[in-house]
């Protein structure tokens, strides 16, 4: 949808143009993880390469505002609307590289525009790799924390499980407070399903490993940069995102404790 | 130095590398990702295995590596510091302390799940202020060391 709006607002003037350019780049620099200021101060490269004075930029953790213009001529304003996905750090490196390309001076604004859509559409890995990368990550966590290795490949093959749920069942059709709470239930009743098979010895340990993809790393660490620099609105938001999914990793986990609990009578451990 | 801990550093090594492709770090910096990773984990071993430091003050000591690393590469390669240190801080997340509170919660521990969750957010204020310290050097500090693109 906004996708519709950019072209049907597109170049009305120089100014505008390269506005929409900036903005663009801070939508996709947003949407995949990167702290405010980088934001702001891509934007600020961007417009200021092409002569446009851009003091007059607000960026928050999911929205854009923008205006130029000095009155005499048609005014720019802008608002974009950029809801939190999950990162993708190449398209934060591929557009910080663009931005000092284009201070350097190698590009025209179509040539900025044209580059921006490709870094959109940057593929992903493979769906494959990124179950295979969870498997690992689970189970090197699992030994890290004290596990051995049957407990390690029992944390491996929840962490499989638990990326293949993220990538189907999560992130296409849950909010963010179910599909946590759903992400720590099923790892914790993956773990308890292997530990009764007779695969792995220390279910806490197994546990702890494979619930290690869900931790929020990304609003987490960039909630802390963004306080820093003074981004409290942003910083602010981003950390209330990573303690609630800190806490709905705890409760999913906690409820699949207790519902094995009263099914099966005994204690954990 | 036992053993054990060489594994337990190729484990962070090789985990920090796994979830930075999850993050989309291009696959250039997987290498830089695990450097990262393991150090931040040498230190915390080093510190909390002899005894030297509670959990919380390694953990800031390990952040402080694994911040000082992050910004060192971020410049060398000239790119955003968040690709390495988003993945690099991951062994040091209290994830541990998270599945404890929620355990002891959910048994009725209450003294034991406050003790946790209190040590899990401490382990956390530990990584905020290595974070917000580390970022306070000036950028001039990282640039010395740092190889000339032609």
């Amino acid at each position: 949808m906004t996708r519709e709006t950019d072209e049907g607002l597109a170049s009305e003037t120089d100014e505008s143009a390269v506005l929409e350019a900036a903005m663009e780049a801070g939508h996709i620099l947003l949407e995949n993880g990167a702290e405010i200021f980088r934001v702001e101060e891509t934007m600020d490269r961007i417009c200021r390469h092409f002569g446009v004075k851009s003091d007059n930029f607000f960026v928050l953790s999911n929205g854009i505002f923008a205006t130029g213009g000095n009155g005499e001529k048609g005014n720019f304003a802008k608002v974009l609307h950029i809801p939190v996905k999950g990162a993708r750090l190449d398209r934060v490196v591929a557009v910080n590289q663009l931005s000092r390309e284009v201070e350097e001076g190698h590009f025209t604004i179509r040539q900025v525009r044209d580059r921006l859509e490709e870094i959109r559409n940057l593929p992903g890995k493979p769906e494959k790799m990124q179950i295979l990368a969870s498997g690992i990550g689970s189970g090197c966590f699992c030994y890290l924390f004290g596990g051995g290795l049957l407990d390690s490949a029992a944390a491996f093959i929840a962490g499989l499980i638990l990326y293949l749920y993220l990538l189907k069942v999560s992130s296409p059709h849950l909010s963010k407070i179910v599909g946590n709470i759903g992400g720590g239930a099923l790892v914790t009743l993956a773990c308890i399903l292997l530990y009764r098979l007779g695969l792995g010895e220390q279910l806490d340990r197994m546990i702890i490993g494979s619930i290690i993809p869900l931790v929020p790393g990304v609003p987490f660490t960039n909630g802390i940069r963004d306080i820093a620099d003074g981004d409290y609105i942003s910083g602010a938001v981003r950390l209330l995102d990573a303690i609630l999914v800190f806490l709905c990793i705890a409760i999913g986990v906690g409820v699949m404790f207790t519902i094995y609990r009263r099914l099966a009578g005994e204690v954990l451990l | 130095m036992s053993m054990a801990v060489i594994w337990e550093i190729a484990a962070a090594a090789v985990g920090t590398m796994a979830f930075s492709l999850l993050f989309g770090v291009p696959k250039k910096y997987y290498p830089y990702c695990g450097w990262i990773g393991g150090a931040g984990w040498l230190v915390y071993a080093l510190l909390t295995d002899p005894g030297l430091c509670t959990a919380a003050e390694a953990t800031f000591f390990a952040t402080v590596l694994v911040v000082l690393l992050s910004r060192f590469f971020a410049v060398r390669e000239r790119c955003p510091v968040t690709v390495f240190l988003i993945s690099g801080i991951f062994p040091l997340v209290p994830g541990a302390g998270i599945y404890w509170t929620a355990y002891y919660l959910v048994t009725d521990q209450l003294a034991l799940a406050l003790s946790n969750g209190f040590a899990a957010v401490k382990a956390a204020v530990a990584i905020v202020l290595a974070i917000v310290i580390v970022f306070e050097l000036p950028y001039r500090f990282f640039r010395l060391p740092s190889r000339r693109k032609p």
